[in-house]
């Protein structure tokens, strides 16, 4: 599985979306599923699915499924 | 209630309060008599989604604890298993009377949880502190009294006390970030105390946020050749009897840890248990002062008590005389 397909499957997973709105559209609070629960839930998903452990700064940046592209990198990780 | 190392790294993540939410929304599914209580403290404890999901099951009454105190015994009567919650001072001293006749008179199924107890409310201070509660608690006839361990044992003990029909305060401490305690899932039962490490030298009895400092201290401890065990006493009323047996038949030297005052706790529960006993072993008590505490981050609070681990391994050491 590549980085891009871990990382698409978490927020699958995480909130109950499909393929086609993993786009520039989904941002926090956008959809149901993405809410403050959803969103430490996701965080924990990415933090297995990566082997990593975010900074409580980047948690609170990570507001869309693009920036959070940008935020990975910082921990190596090329998405 | 099964759990597993991957949720409950989810659950550390989100903390006690939310953790508590997810485990009221996930009993919701296999509970029709369910009714969940809040004194305007619904978001705060992680009970957004329920509310929207569950609109019939939620009620906000507003800040008026004794009220809701009041409401909740109404719709125990009428067979409801209620939940209500707010933070620790407010259910334990403000509704006080009405926990007392309601709750313990009466002895109606209501479990009242206290959201952000101990020192977990930070920057809120001693108004919003837990540092008396499970004294206060623990006095009252007819009451059980349970303060988790991790956010694991929240949910276990969510679901336990949906079963049991008595009276019950869930005391929540720990953070964001609550650390994780078990990582596989374990059998978790009211009123009976989980052995999470052997030792032979020195026996630690901790409950709530710390049992993970206590796990930490007995790995420093170790380290040192100092061999530690530590009993998860999750329930504090009714303590376990025969768990604490074993350890005074073992003859070491015991310490309570927790995140709550030395006075009416956990440690003088033990210490009453003990003080029975003829020629018992030494008991050393570790908590918060007897005073009010300083206003400031969590984990800044817990070093400045000495709560930390490597803080505890060090109190243990002086208390055996091996520093």
């Amino acid at each position: 599985m590549t980085n891009k397909e871990k990382y698409d499957q978490v927020f699958i997973d995480s909130f109950s979306v499909t393929a086609d709105q993993l786009n520039e559209g989904l941002v926090y609070q956008s959809v149901q599923q993405w809410d403050s629960i959803g969103h430490m839930g996701m965080v924990a998903a990415l933090e297995d699915a990566f082997d990593i452990m975010l900074e409580t700064d980047d948690i609170i940046d990570f507001g869309s499924y693009l920036k959070g592209i940008d935020i990975l990198a910082k921990y190596e990780v090329v998405v | 209630m099964k759990i597993t190392g991957k949720e409950n790294k989810q659950w550390s993540r989100l903390g006690s309060r939310a953790t508590y939410g997810q485990a009221i929304l996930m009993l919701a599914e296999k509970l029709e008599n369910l009714m969940v209580l809040s004194a305007d403290l619904g978001n705060s404890s992680g009970l957004d989604r329920f509310k929207a999901l569950y609109p019939d099951k939620f009620l906000n009454i507003g800040i008026a604890e004794q009220n809701m105190i009041g409401v909740a015994a109404g719709l125990a009567k009428e067979g409801s298993i209620v939940f209500a919650s707010s933070f620790a001072p407010f259910i334990t001293m403000r509704a006080a009377e009405q926990v007392r006749m309601n709750m313990g008179y009466m002895d109606l199924n209501i479990k009242t949880v206290a959201i952000g107890s101990g020192v977990s409310m930070s920057f809120l201070g001693n108004s919003h502190f837990g540092l008396e509660d499970a004294a206060i608690m623990r006095s009252i006839p007819n009451m059980t009294v349970v303060s988790p361990a991790d956010c694991a044992e929240i949910v276990k003990t969510v679901f336990a006390a949906a079963e049991y029909p008595h009276p019950m305060y869930i005391r929540l401490t720990g953070a964001v970030g609550f650390p994780v305690v078990y990582e596989d899932d374990y059998d978790f039962q009211i009123g009976k105390a989980v052995e999470i490490r052997s030792g032979t030298d020195v026996s630690i009895v901790a409950t709530g946020s710390m049992v993970y400092q206590s796990l930490e201290a007995a790995k420093i401890l170790q380290e040192e050749g100092i061999s530690v065990s530590v009993l998860n006493m999750h329930t504090i009323k009714p303590i376990d009897t025969k768990a604490l047996n074993l350890l005074i038949s073992k003859g070491k030297t015991i310490f309570t840890i927790e995140e709550h005052s030395i006075t009416g706790g956990l440690g003088s529960a033990v210490a009453e248990h003990i003080s029975s006993i003829p020629n018992s072993p030494t008991l050393y008590r570790i908590g918060l002062p007897d005073e009010f505490v300083i206003t400031a981050e969590y984990h800044y609070i817990l070093e400045k008590y000495g709560l930390l681990g490597a803080q505890i391994a060090i109190s243990i050491k002086e208390k055996l005389n091996l520093k």
